[in-house]
């Protein structure tokens, strides 16, 4: 074996999700330097919302993400109900509330199971997003949809939740806190997984500060920031709950500081169920927001989602900037991955539970896909896709067959 | 001559070898799959994977090596169905038996393996590169522990032919109870061999995509993945004649099942350890391996030439 | 007097053409705005005097007659201000990389780069983000009046037609 290898992991590749470029440097086992290339999800999302109304922005941006969509949509409709200056009813903010604890837990399952299979584990996989379900159900029935809810409304939400899904909901955390307190069991005692987590992907608390990166990561390299304590929104500020932070550096402590969140995350919804208020649940919005500008903050299941709305007095917003959490976690990524183990890889990636699509938005090439002319035929596509690998050295065009 | 054929080629043979090892593969995967909270597969699924993939388009790399690259399923498929003749399965007598036949069968399973190294190698795919290395990596690991306790009940038997081993073990029943750590340090090693969790670092998905099978593909792949099969009852068979000895000297009939009910356990044995168990990083099992497995086995050595010196005499 | 408004105080008391732009919207943010000649003392002193040290995101925008850049940094994660930096330019728009303070910085220029065409002195070489490698050179799609038939105009056509 040559002393050095260049090996590209992605942009397809069974350790990721979504599609990004991570080109490795290996001597051996050992990876030298990582280099990323983002915007295989480039969708235009921002230009795109230039375009259109706010209410159509509105379920744009929260098809940003499959994940955490609530996170996009409440971010931004954040942003115009300040512009706008709009007093959401109390029983609406608690609604929104629960709904992102709800997404919270189910995005958070999903990562512990992502990381069991990514470090070869595919029992937790299926332990973890079987319980997921119950989550998924109960989003289902309060909202509609399993994902991309689409309860948001600029003024509040589209729905109130009845007494018995209340009952339900409540019923239903008590079921996962115990089946959590399972997974805090096995990942704190099974040695297979703590050998494999524990000193992998070492992030220390400075380089965690410099590189800005935010939610469960930073949390794990005990930098105490967390929007829903620092800046509340929506009904955060009446809810008593505790900021998880850990002192292991690593893959381990995001393990542990995620495993933790869940069980505060359950506490936060029972007493938003206790409390929540009688009441109207939305506003009536105008259609043109007057013209102002405003920078929301959220903190997704990923860590601190921004969006800032700038409206100009129209029906459509001006400019929508997001930034979303994995955008602010991919430096340290990079950072992570230099001098660990090729094997280490896939879990210091899906370690700050990357979310590509969120990361890569903005321009469109809408009217490309709606005009055949602009469309690209199989038969092109393909001698594209040879003509591209020969540039970069690999020539498929004449296969050899058997 | 036609009895002979018709021995290696049907019963206890080729034929029934891969029935047993689709049989085991169900298991194994069903296994797996409940312990997952998972429905699994139907019993038919091992069979109708072969086919489907018998009937898919063969690939080979331009850069590979396309004669060394056709050339290593069989290979691989041809070492393991002969190291099953020498292994005695419900008698005490094996099929074929000479005097120092257990060398050779410990070197017929490590050629598999080395197809695999081979086979990753010659595709030329960075992917099989990596998956190739640690393929050999690991055979270094497991396969010292492995050779270690198989000599170790040998040893004891004072034989090198693994008919002898069984006869011995037949006419003492109750030795094998000193050979237990030997098994279990047995089980472990063949985990490695078989590229099964914890040990599936070289066919580690999420790194490497599928090792050193990256590239291959159709009929090829088929036969790599009967190989496999076929290797987790040669493995499986072997552990049971040399640590398992009961049951030998009933009627055919009885010992046939018995010896099923053997080999059975031995693979939801390995299904149960991969259900629970989290892949190890390549660097942790040479560190496992060496560090505990092969002391472990050594102390196997010690523990059979002191039952040798004193029970034995 | 509240935190926010002590911020705002500190920053026209040191810099006094800010009195008129400086704007506290809500309780935690605020909001500024300044010539691009600014740039450097005003940011130098929200970070290490007023210890606003966590950048939020970089927006940056068309104005259709002048290019900004918006900073957004948070103190501790509660207040954020908003630094809007007008920039010099239309024709030619440029701004000073802040890699070296905040080298998260370095994704947030790279689309201001691809985006809007806004150069970024002292910006290390690297992958671009987000735009494809083979997207026609001098398109930027954020820009006001841009729209995607540009790119069928455009000899050679869009990057996928």
């Amino acid at each position: 074996m040559p002393k050095k290898v260049r090996i590209p992991v992605g942009p397809q590749h069974p350790a990721l999700k979504e599609p990004v470029s991570f080109s490795l440097e290996l001597s051996g086992e050992r990876i030298l330097e990582a280099t990323i290339r983002l915007g295989y999800n480039h969708r235009g999302i921002e230009k795109a919302c230039e375009e259109r109304s706010y209410i159509q922005d509105l379920y744009l941006l929260e098809r940003i993400c499959g994940i955490c969509s609530h996170s996009h949509s409440t971010c931004f409709v954040q942003a115009v109900e300040e512009i706008a200056k709009l007093e959401v009813p109390k029983r609406g903010l608690y609604i929104r509330t629960l709904i992102a604890e709800l997404e919270r837990v189910h995005s958070h399952l999903l990562w512990l199971g992502v990381a069991g299979h990514e470090i070869g584990f595919d029992t937790l996989l299926m332990f973890t997003w079987n319980d997921r379900e119950i989550v998924m159900d109960l989003l289902a029935e309060t909202t509609g949809n399993r994902v991309n809810y689409g309860i948001n409304s600029i003024g509040g939400v589209r729905r109130d939740i009845t007494d018995e899904q209340i009952k339900k909901i409540m019923k239903a955390m008590d079921t996962l806190e115990e089946r959590t307190k399972y997974y805090i069991k096995i990942a704190t005692e099974e040695t297979t997984i703590i050998q494999r987590l524990s000193g992998v992907g070492v992030l220390s608390h400075d380089d965690a500060v410099k590189l800005g990166a935010v939610g469960p990561t930073a949390r794990a390299s005990s930098v105490d920031r967390d929007v829903r304590r620092d800046d509340p929104y929506a009904a955060y500020g009446e809810i008593k709950f505790k900021v998880i932070t850990d002192n292991h550096n690593d893959v381990y402590g995001r393990t542990i500081v995620r495993v933790l969140e869940l069980m505060e995350s359950y506490n936060i919804i029972r007493q938003l169920l206790q409390n929540i208020p009688a009441g109207p649940i939305a506003v009536k919005a105008p259609r043109k927001i007057p013209a102002g500008e405003a920078l929301s903050r959220y903190e997704a299941p990923r860590g601190e989602d921004v969006h800032y709305v700038k409206s100009n007095g129209t029906e459509n917003p001006e400019r929508v900037k997001v930034r979303a959490p994995t955008l602010a976690n991919i430096q340290a990524v990079a950072h992570m991955l230099k001098d660990r183990y090729l094997a280490d890889m896939p879990i210091i990636i899906a370690a700050i539970d990357p979310c590509f699509s969120c990361t890569d938005r903005a321009i469109t090439v809408k009217d490309l896909g709606q005009k055949s002319e602009g469309l690209m035929q199989w038969g092109d596509l393909r001698k594209y896709s040879i003509e591209w690998y020969k540039g970069k050295g690999i020539d498929f065009s004449n296969l050899k067959k058997i | 001559m036609g009895q002979a054929i018709y021995n290696i080629l049907v019963f206890p043979g080729l034929f029934f070898l891969i029935l047993f090892g689709w049989a085991a593969e169900f298991i194994d995967r069903k296994i797996y799959a409940r312990g997952q909270k998972r429905v699994g597969p139907p019993w038919y699924q091992p069979v109708a994977d072969f086919i489907k993939l018998a009937a898919k388009e063969d690939i080979v790399p331009e850069e590979a090596s396309a004669t060394s690259f056709k050339l290593m399923p069989l290979i691989a498929m041809a070492s393991a169905v002969t190291a099953f003749f020498y292994i005695p399965l419900w008698t005490t007598e094996a099929l074929f038996s000479f005097y120092g036949d257990i060398i050779v069968v410990m070197y017929l399973l490590t050629i598999p393996t080395l197809t695999f190294f081979l086979g990753g190698w010659y595709s030329r795919s960075l992917y099989s590169t990596i998956g190739a290395m640690r393929t050999l990596t690991q055979l270094f690991a497991y396969e010292v522990p492995l050779f270690v306790v198989i000599l170790a009940s040998a040893l004891l038997a004072n034989t090198w032919s693994l008919s002898e081993i069984t006869k011995f073990y037949a006419l003492h029943p109750h030795l094998w109870i000193f050979n237990l750590l030997g098994f279990g340090i047995g089980i472990i090693a063949l985990l490695g061999k078989l590229e099964k969790g914890p040990f599936d670092i070289p066919e580690a998905e999420t790194e490497i995509v599928a090792g050193s099978f990256t590239e291959y593909g159709g009929r090829l792949l088929a036969f790599f993945r009967l190989t496999l099969d076929i290797e987790v009852i040669v493995g499986a068979s072997l552990l049971a004649a040399v640590f398992l000895p009961f049951g030998l000297n009933l009627t055919p009939a009885i010992g046939f099942v018995i010896y099923i009910i053997k080999v059975l356990f031995i693979v939801i044995l390995l299904a149960v350890l991969r259900t629970i168990l989290a892949r190890f990083r390549i660097d942790q099992m040479l560190d496992f391996c060496w560090r505990y497995l092969a002391p472990l086995a050594f102390i196997q050595i010690l523990i059979n030439l002191l039952v040798k010196g004193l029970l034995l005499r | 007097m509240s935190d926010i408004e002590k911020t705002k105080e500190n920053l026209i008391q040191k810099f006094p053409a800010l009195a008129e732009k400086t704007q506290i919207t809500r309780e935690t943010r605020i909001w500024t705005e300044i010539p691009f000649e600014l740039f450097l003392p005003v940011f130098n002193y929200l970070l290490t005097d007023l210890h606003f040290n966590v950048l939020c995101a970089i927006t940056g925008m068309d104005e259709v007659t002048q290019f900004s850049v918006i900073y957004h940094l948070a103190k501790e994660n509660q207040l954020v201000v908003s630094l809007k930096v007008i920039l010099a330019s239309k024709e030619k728009p440029f701004i000073n990389t802040i890699t070296d303070t905040f080298p998260a910085a370095d994704i947030y220029e790279r689309e201001l780069v691809d985006l809007l065409g806004i150069h970024v002195n002292g910006l290390k070489e690297g992958n671009r983000y987000p735009l494809p490698d083979n997207w026609p050179q001098g398109e930027y799609p954020l820009r006001k009046g841009w729209t995607a038939d540009r790119l069928k105009k455009k000899e050679g056509g869009a990057p996928n037609a």
